[in-house]
């Protein structure tokens, strides 16, 4: 017999990712909805011998047709065919998370469980849920639970149980309007019950969804009842919200918010609150204008030592570990064209690929500690205003600070942003930002090629950088993905210590994904430069396929000032940004040579175009991973268009100034 | 009959019940969905010149920027 599907639905902040990783455990997937860059999770867990399919669907407050994530859930809960959906209703917000599950029953379906997390933290509130109440009121099952101690998680895996089987049946309460809203739902209702549409969709959902002008539904109306058909129920809406004097969504929403108020108030006591909050008196300092920044500049300071400090050593020790056991190994293989392509070509690529798990597993362990605590919103908050200025929204600037350190995590940290469009502009930007590879090739030509100022030559090159990745995002937003202004409207959830659990199966889970996923075009891309470089015959007397790219790219790097030697360079580049130097060493014979053949205007156009020219094969991946790749092709296009513009740029400015 | 003003120009303690939402559907089902709907009672608890209002609507804590707030009408309590 097929698994039964359990669909997860609930408010962002419930607890909802707790209750998954407890019924799951380490049998979980996470992969993207079909044809979106928004995440599905599914796992499986046992009850009484049978196995039971979970999907997380993406937390949403309500289920229009305004965000992505909403969409997501709401054509799954529809054509999904779920055998259960559990509902997930934070107890300490009830009024709110309610909405949600209203919008669910309204859509006609039965077997529902309310999960009522938090129970605990209510409790403290002062927060009284009469549950066996709740239960008969609503209509289903209501199973009282606090996730993250574990408790209520064996009664939930037995409800589910028993509603699949039928034991239980659900008979949940579908909201009810005033007459005159009652009277329009059975007039849309009647003309819909006579397409085919009936069959597939609850008729009075279609009608409400009508209502509120949902986009989605009045394209399926229009499939279905044809043009002139749609167009009298709209005029007819349009009448009816004159005479309110009101759109027909806030008429409806209002009227929904009354419904559960009423419901609530015979099953819940709010019992007098001990003044303000811990919460309350921690934002006081996090969200002030002043205080709030240096805050956020400290958390900033650590999460970067945390990521960097520890995962840019062991991403050496792995990378190490597997040159050493290349060169060990290479005696021991007698056919030199293997003996090249495994140790140059494969172990040096799977090396590249595993030695990046600790850097994305450390960031992703930040991040969700980050979000399980309560402080992204407040990111969010403090940083809103300066990032929309150029197109971002402010949880952006965590991937631009990451950024400085690696891009491949700070890519994947672009998912921490709530709308798709945002995350493409944020992880499009993000290879400008100078990493710390490039930081190496940066500081090896101040050094080497300038006498004073070391520091603000440096300097100048970053702010450039940034100062491209900046307005980059601006063009981008306004032209590329068309961000609407959305509105900034955004929950300051409680203060909580995180589950550990919770928060290392997820980077666990995450960083595994980046090997699976990243893994095999960081591969592919080594092998390709491997070749590149020993065939037809190897690197040093520009026999090479990779000198004779170079060479032929020779007219093109003279825009600038540079040579064939410079494309080889920036080619080895693409694999890792510090390969740019030590492969002009081996072309010029030592790196120290550099010194000799290169003017100082001609080695600050390369810092300044190997800054920028392209993402690494890894950042390109990740990039992929995260979109999909035209969007990959398209960043790398517009980093080599732009690096070329300002290195050509910079070298004509700077010899007419007679550097 | 109390004054008919701005969320935004709430000063913090100061609560009021909200009237009319004004902006289009998007930014309407926004609002609504996390509790900002006609009829519900908002607290102010914070307001900064820079950055957003904070503020509390059925035992939810909200940031709303301040120009959605400045669309959304509440009577004074």
């Amino acid at each position: 017999m097929a698994m039964r599907v359990v669909a997860l639905a609930g408010n962002p902040n419930v607890g909802k990712t707790t209750i998954f990783n407890a019924l799951t455990g380490m049998r979980q997937h996470v992969g993207n909805w079909p044809g979106v860059t928004v995440e599905k999770k599914e796992g499986v867990f046992e009850y009484n011998g049978e196995r039971f399919l979970v999907v997380d669907l993406p937390g949403t407050y309500s289920l229009t047709a305004h965000s992505i994530d909403e969409l997501v859930a709401r054509n799954f809960l529809l054509n999904g065919k779920p055998d259960v959906v559990v509902n997930i209703v934070d107890a300490t917000s009830i009024l709110r998370n309610l909405f949600l599950t209203m919008e669910i029953f309204e859509m006609g379906i039965k077997n529902v469980v309310i999960a009522l997390n938090k129970m605990d933290l209510a409790e403290k509130k002062g927060i009284k849920i009469d549950v066996k109440k709740m239960g008969e009121i609503m209509g289903v099952p209501v199973v009282p639970m606090s996730a993250k101690e574990g408790i209520g998680l064996r009664e939930l895996k037995d409800i589910i149980h028993r509603v699949s089987h039928g034991e239980i049946s659900p008979a949940p309460i579908a909201p009810r309007y005033d007459p005159e809203v009652e009277r329009e739902i059975s007039h849309i209702s009647n003309i819909l019950s006579e397409t085919e549409l009936s069959k597939r969709y609850p008729l009075r959902w279609l009608a409400i969804k009508l209502l509120q002008r949902d986009d989605e539904v009045m394209k399926l109306v229009l499939r279905y009842l044809g043009e002139e058909k749609l167009r009298e129920i709209m005029t007819h809406i349009g009448e009816a919200e004159e005479r309110y004097g009101r759109a027909m969504d806030l008429i409806l929403a209002s009227q929904k918010y009354e419904f559960i108020d009423n419901l609530m108030h015979k099953f819940i006591r709010y019992m007098k609150s001990e003044g303000p909050s811990l919460t309350d008196q921690l934002d006081r300092l996090l969200i002030h204008p002043l205080y709030g920044f240096m805050t956020l500049a400290l958390v900033f300071y650590v999460i970067f030592k945390f990521v960097f400090a520890l995962g840019l050593p062991l991403q050496k020790i792995l990378g190490d570990a597997f040159s050493s056991f290349g060169t060990w190994l290479a005696p021991h293989i007698s056919s030199e064209v293997l003996k090249g392509l495994i140790v140059d070509g494969i172990i040096s690529g799977v090396g590249t690929v595993l030695s990046f798990f600790p850097l994305v597993f450390l960031l992703f362990l930040s991040l969700s500690i980050l979000e399980d605590v309560g402080y992204m919103a407040r990111v969010a908050v403090l940083m809103e205003k300066l990032m929309r200025k150029f197109g971002l929204p402010g949880k952006a600037i965590i991937p631009l600070i990451l950024g400085l350190g690696c891009n491949v995590p700070a890519v994947m940290a672009t998912r921490s942003l709530d709308d798709e469009k945002d995350r493409l502009v944020a992880m499009f930007i993000n290879p400008f930002i100078p990493c710390s590879a490039r930081l190496s090739v940066i500081s090896f030509i101040t050094a080497a090629f300038f006498t004073s100022n070391h520091a603000l030559v440096a300097v100048s090159i970053y702010l450039i950088a940034i100062v491209v990745a900046l307005l980059s995002a601006k063009f981008v937003s306004s032209f590329l993905v068309k961000v609407e202004e959305s509105p900034f409207v955004i929950e300051l959830p409680e203060y909580l210590i995180p589950s550990w659990k919770t928060v290392l199966l997820h980077s666990w889970e995450r960083s595994k994904e980046f090997v699976k996923k990243a893994g095999t075009v960081i591969l592919v891309g080594s092998l390709v430069i491997w070749y590149l470089s020993n065939y037809p015959v190897p690197m040093g007397e520009g026999k090479s396929y990779a000198e004779r790219i170079g060479m032929f790219f020779e007219p093109y790097m003279r825009l600038m000032g540079l040579d064939w030697k410079a494309a080889v360079s920036l080619l080895f580049g693409i694999i890792a940004k510090e390969n740019v130097i030590s492969t002009y060493g081996i072309l010029y014979g030592s790196e120290g040579a550099l010194v000799g053949v290169m003017s100082t205007l001609q080695a600050y156009v390369l810092a300044i175009v190997t800054t920028l020219y392209i993402p690494c094969i890894a950042t390109i991946a990740a990039i992929r991973m995260e979109s999909n790749w035209k969007w990959a092709a398209l960043v790398t296009f517009y980093m080599i268009t732009i690096a070329s513009m300002i290195g050509i740029i910079i070298w004509h400015v700077g010899t007419a100034l007679g550097y | 009959m109390n004054m008919v003003v701005p969320l935004s120009s709430l000063k913090p303690g100061e609560r009021g019940v909200v009237v009319d939402i004004r902006g289009g559907p998007n930014f309407r089902s926004k609002l609504v969905a996390v509790g900002l709907t006609p009829g519900v009672t908002v607290q102010v608890v914070e307001s900064y010149g820079y950055g957003p209002i904070i503020l509390y609507v059925g035992g939810t804590r909200l940031a709303v920027g301040k120009g959605m707030a400045s669309r959304v009408f509440v009577r004074k309590l």
